[in-house]
């Protein structure tokens, strides 16, 4: 008996990565479609956390599109707010606002601005855009979770150039003194910033090293191997006791073959050539 | 009828005033050994990262950290040394304002900053990277001096003021490249204006990408038979009086037309000194009390009234109200 429900289990976690690793291809999709229409934006950035943010929006987080300020949501905070186009899209496939208006990202009177703007966007919660903030602002959510006695959990998006910023090692320390064990904290480690390999501009690692001595459980996976990134999600949504990283070894530009590991991409829009030859890689058209 | 109005020949720019500043300072490097630029990550952005390939030895890029990296440059200036701190607007005069305040300008240090992404030159981005407040926070700071060109060679003359003047200078510079306005010949200095415009009906001031509208504006106010006078105000602080006062006293109307918030920009400035010295009717336009928000630079000036149509229109209303004055 306890086999069969161990293959069904099996079978059900094989189910999820399978429908997840396919509405990672259309997050991915819809990012280089939106922002080749702004001609505008960040897709280095946006790629290298389409897995992960998918994971989160299609299994993970406790949210209702229909309710986007229900108390007891669990709450998101894009910290590395640059890369709003993988969550604009996460949100509108989840029926928080139309998908056309995806169209409109940093246009004119758009509710979708250049970076996240917490009173225009429905779904976003905290206004990001300027390094390492975010992650302070979820700390000060995590304690209002404690405050009112809520179940919910805080999970913070942040990029490892980001890790540069002294507030974020600030915030870090607070998650520990109050024991913010409903805070996750996923880093997507591309390794690359806007000036270069984060390892010759400013290096961060050892970051498990780092926040383990800053009191917090740490789990380091390979960010786009869906398996992984479920189950860590996973483990970090029942954890207690301490709050919780996931080091996620990602690629920045991944799924878009001249994108990937290039240090231009992390904020320039594509060509009409480049779009069609990035739809045609992410359909899986080419090998 | 042959007189002419417009002093400069606009044409459009090929390099947004980011980058102008850079090459200046590239090119400075030579002539000066001594100074050294500190980044913040955006070295591709400032074009900052072509003075570290010239001279590595000489080029600190601290990372995403500008708080940290202001206060880096500080300490490399204890000693006298030039120091450069590169940025975006908003992190540099905003997260790091406090080591501006206490660090650099009391202790009268030789810090310069190189400050991208001013007012809403970086409109697509959004809020977070639009320096709308800039010019208050760094006027307010006793012994900060600031500037704002407009163009090419204001851009590279704004280098050249910053490094020879001692203590600490702001430059405010944009995301896009709009228009040229000067020839290579021209002249610039700590304190200075330019007329840009000659005329006898009203005073339009303004500095960095609005001069262009404000140029615009007054033609727009030509075919309505108003004579306009257009004067590029790119040092900010501090701002050249006697100029302000000649014109003031000739037109007798001042509009002030500023990329920053009508509060506490230069519109604040100019009326406090008329209203002491020489009181004519007056107004400012700006950022009224509100951010900006992401969008096409053009379509966004104009929503928020300093676009020529909306400076031309604030030019006829100030006029109608000193008619019934």
């Amino acid at each position: 008996m306890e086999s069969v429900q161990r293959i069904e289990k099996e079978g059900e976690f094989q189910e999820k990565v399978s429908f997840l690793q396919e509405k990672a291809k259309e997050v991915r999709l819809r990012i280089v479609k939106m922002i080749h229409k702004a001609q505008s934006g960040h897709p280095g950035g946006s790629l290298s956390a389409a897995d992960i943010m998918t994971a989160l929006y299609f299994e993970i987080l406790r949210v209702d599109p229909n309710r986007p300020k229900w108390p007891d949501r669990d709450r998101f905070v894009l910290s590395k707010g640059h890369a709003c186009p993988v969550w604009y899209t996460c949100l509108a496939l989840r029926g928080f606002f139309p998908v056309e208006e995806l169209d409109t990202l940093r246009q004119f009177e758009s509710r979708l601005q250049g970076h996240p703007v917490a009173t225009k966007t429905p779904g976003v919660d905290a206004t990001t855009g300027s390094l390492g903030i975010g992650f302070a602002q979820s700390i000060g959510m995590a304690l209002e979770g404690k405050m009112l006695k809520k179940e919910y959990k805080v999970y913070a998006m942040l990029g490892d150039g980001e890790m540069q910023e002294g507030v974020v090692w600030e915030a870090a320390s607070s998650a520990r003194k109050y024991k913010l064990d409903n805070l996750v904290a996923i880093v997507d480690n591309n390794g690359l910033q806007n000036d270069g390999n984060t390892d010759r501009i400013m290096p961060v690692e050892p970051l498990d090293k780092k926040f383990e001595a800053f009191g917090w459980t740490v789990k380091r996976i390979n960010g786009h191997d869906m398996a992984q990134v479920l189950s860590a999600l996973q483990e970090a949504k029942e954890h207690r006791g301490t709050p919780f990283c996931i080091i996620a070894q990602t690629v920045k530009g991944k799924g878009v073959s001249f994108m990937e590991n290039v240090r231009g991409w992390h904020g320039k829009p594509p060509s009409d050539a480049e779009l069609e030859q990035a739809i045609k890689e992410l359909k899986g058209e080419l090998t | 009828m042959s007189e002419r109005k417009v002093q400069f020949e606009v044409k459009k720019a090929d390099s947004p005033t980011r980058k102008c500043y850079s090459e200046r300072m590239i090119e400075y490097g030579a002539l000066d050994t001594e100074f050294v630029v500190f980044e913040s990550d955006i070295g591709y952005s400032t074009y900052s990262y072509l003075f570290g390939e010239k001279y590595p030895e000489r080029y600190f890029n601290m990372g995403i950290a500008e708080l940290g990296t202001m206060a880096a440059g500080a300490g490399m200036a204890v000693d006298g040394r030039t120091v450069i701190v590169s940025g975006y607007g908003v992190f540099l005069t905003m997260r790091a304002v406090e080591v501006v305040r206490s660090f650099i300008c009391y202790p009268h240090l030789n810090v310069k900053i190189l400050s991208s992404h001013g007012g809403l030159t970086a409109a697509i981005d959004g809020v977070t990277h639009q320096a709308t407040e800039d010019i208050a926070y760094m006027s307010t700071l006793p012994d900060m001096k600031v500037l704002v060109p407009c163009d090419k060679y204001s851009a590279r003359a704004a280098f050249d003021i910053s490094i020879q003047t001692p203590g600490p200078v702001f430059t405010r510079l944009m995301r896009d490249p709009l228009w040229d306005l000067y020839p290579e010949t021209e002249s610039f200095s700590l304190g200075g204006s330019k007329v840009i415009r000659t005329g006898g009906d009203i005073t339009l001031v303004s500095y960095g990408d609005i001069v262009f509208q404000a140029l615009e504006a007054a033609e727009v106010l030509a075919k309505k038979g108003i004579d306009a006078e257009v004067i590029d105000m790119y040092s900010v602080k501090p701002f050249d009086k006697e100029t302000l006062l000649e014109s003031a006293r000739k037109t007798g109307v001042v509009l002030v037309a500023e990329n920053h918030q009508k509060r506490n920009g230069l519109g604040y400035e100019i009326a406090a000194f008329l209203l002491k010295n020489f009181p004519v009717p007056f107004d400012n336009l700006g950022l009224d009390d509100t951010f900006g928000e992401s969008g096409d630079y053009f379509k966004v000036i104009d929503k928020y009234g300093i676009s020529a149509r909306g400076i031309a229109e604030g030019a006829e209303k100030l006029l109608k109200r000193r008619e019934k004055q």
